[in-house]
């Protein structure tokens, strides 16, 4: 493996929280340049520029992080682009500095319950996703559940705190207690997954309207 | 009225606009948000048909004729609200500010109501205002942008208790539609600022006194707004950006939002805006009154949508709200007593 595509398969690993999808399928990486020398510069670029600061920060401070476990690297810049709290965001990551110090008296706090928050509602929506699979959905196992969806659940319940064994339930609330009325649960979560997917719909396509002529 | 395959249709427009972001309107020193916010809306222009984009010049700034043009000639509209927005940090004289918005009024009349705005973070000073406002204009609606910067500060919530007076104030004057519209700043930063249960709060709080139309169905947070509006009597969903946004580019898509939003919200509680000059009115009436539910499994779950509904939802719901009579032939087969009506909807929390 080349030094640049491990630096980009470190970037697949940085998820937009918002929308639970990786950076990288999203578009958002708009330019990653590895030299010989392992310096690197990546450019990350959002569907419009006043796209919340917060999920901002997230990610160009993950893609920092994710960057940063690349062994062999010399220097590390990561850039977000086009956006209207860039300059702040810019230096407080290059820095290594938390969200609060990025704005100061702006926050309260750092983002990890902001996270935690929409870490929940992808958990929520990817099991709406796998719902339908079964028809027994509450004596399904953790283990059971397929594919990408099954494994970014165990990854969301993992960072979560959640349970995440293969023989714990399947199917849990935002908080980790297994499912009981699943008739309700299915209705929200298959709405959270919408509103989900219809956002990562309005980003992929403002993106494209955005950055439509120039090159990615 | 809009006229479709010989049947005639009430349009009630409950959000557009008559901005000037022309580069003479930017703030020295805040043009890099001035241009950027502009060509943002320009950006969601592009999530409709091409034939309806404007080039950014014309976008920036249009005039009085385009605005006839686009919104009475070919939208058909009937009445309109104008949903002023300030932004003046960035805009010399306002985005869209009420003295911009009512230069049509004259032009116009009888088609076009203006809604103003408050801002609690104005204080004293702000009450008065609004006031005045009301005394000019006889408001019956504000626009709330949650989201604007004043002062340092970037953003506020409805449940701060600095914005108690104003609703109180709205109340008194009898203002009684609060559309609210969320932006992607709050103080505090590190909080989500699109989250919509601070419209929860205080539309229990003036339930019977004011509405709460929460525009663009709270997107990005529709999941939030639909488990709220379902609950709350007084709460509407204002379907600028639904139309705009999915319809053309996101055609499955629309379909399930306007599946969920008929399933929890219901459609005495939804209201057409077409967020001109972001889109067009035209296409949007049309692409609606055409719409049919897929009759697709992924779709059968869904409540389905009868003339009679997008009857409500394209102009009845809306000139209920705001006190406007529609003419008997414009109604179809709708009962007088049903648009807008507390509940509609199928599922219930």
């Amino acid at each position: 493996m080349t030094l640049e595509s491990r630096v980009l398969s470190e970037l697949g690993t940085v998820y937009d929280p918002e929308l639970d999808e990786p950076i990288t399928t999203l578009g958002f990486v708009g330019s990653c340049v590895v030299t010989e020398d392992g310096d690197v510069s990546v450019r990350l670029r959002l569907p419009t520029p006043q796209c919340a600061p917060n999920f901002a920060f997230l990610m160009a401070a993950d893609a920092r992080a994710a960057v940063g476990r690349v062994p062999g690297l010399r220097h590390v810049a990561i850039e977000l682009e086009d956006h209207y709290t860039g300059a702040e965001i810019n230096s407080a990551v290059a820095r290594g500095d938390g969200f609060a110090d990025a704005f100061p008296g702006e926050t309260r706090g750092e983002l990890d319950a902001l996270r935690a928050l929409f870490q929940r509602k992808a958990l929520i929506a990817r099991e709406g996703r796998l719902l339908k699979r079964f028809d027994d959905p509450g004596s399904v196992k953790l283990g059971q559940l397929p594919g990408p969806d099954g494994e970014r659940c165990r990854e969301l319940r993992r960072a979560l705190g959640i349970d995440a064994s293969d023989d714990a339930p399947a199917f849990v609330t935002g908080d980790g207690s297994p499912v009981v009325d699943f008739a309700r649960f299915g209705r929200m979560a298959s709405l959270t997954a919408l509103s989900l997917e219809t956002n990562g719909g309005m980003c992929r396509d403002l993106l494209r309207v955005r950055y439509s002529g120039r090159a990615a | 009225m809009y006229v479709k395959d010989g049947k005639k249709y009430f349009v009630f427009d409950s959000h557009l606009h008559f901005w000037d972001a022309s580069p003479a309107n930017w703030v020295k020193g805040a043009e890099e948000y001035a241009k950027g916010w502009i060509e943002c809306f320009h950006a969601y222009q592009g999530l409709g048909p091409a034939e309806t984009h404007w080039p950014l010049e014309k976008f920036q700034k249009y005039t009085v004729e385009d605005f006839e043009r686009d919104v009475f000639v070919n939208g058909g509209v009937d009445k309109a609200v104008f949903q002023s927005t300030y932004l003046k940090e960035w805009y010399t004289t306002g985005f869209n500010d009420i003295e911009m918005n009512a230069s049509l009024l004259e032009r116009f009349p009888g088609k076009l109501l203006v809604n103003g705005r408050f801002d609690p973070r104005e204080g004293t000073a702000g009450l008065e205002q609004l006031e005045a406002d009301n005394e000019k204009y006889d408001l019956k609606g504000v626009k709330l942008y949650t989201a604007e910067w004043y002062k340092g500060s970037r953003g506020w919530k409805l449940t701060e208790e600095a914005a108690k007076p104003f609703f109180d104030k709205c109340v008194e004057l009898g203002i009684t539609n609060i559309h609210v519209h969320k932006g992607p700043t709050i103080w505090p930063l590190d909080k989500d600022a699109f989250d919509v249960s601070d419209v929860d709060h205080v539309a229990t709080d003036y339930n019977g006194e004011l509405n709460f139309i929460v525009e663009h169905v709270g997107l990005p947070r529709i999941e939030d707004f639909c488990f709220m509006a379902t609950q709350e009597p007084n709460v509407y969903a204002g379907c600028a950006v639904v139309m705009g946004a999915l319809m053309h580019a996101r055609p499955k898509f629309f379909a399930k939002v306007m599946g969920e939003l008929l399933f929890w919200v219901g459609e005495d509680k939804m209201l057409f805006g077409s967020d001109y000059a972001i889109w067009e009115p035209q296409w949007q009436i049309e692409g609606f009154l055409d719409w049919e539910m897929p009759d697709e499994d992924a779709f059968s779950d869904f409540p389905r949508l009868d003339e009679n509904g997008k009857r409500k939802i394209l102009g009845l719901n809306a000139a209920k709200l705001y006190g406007v009579e529609v003419p008997p032939e414009l109604r179809g087969d709708v009962p007088a007593e049903e648009p807008a009506s507390a509940e509609s909807a199928v599922g219930v929390a």
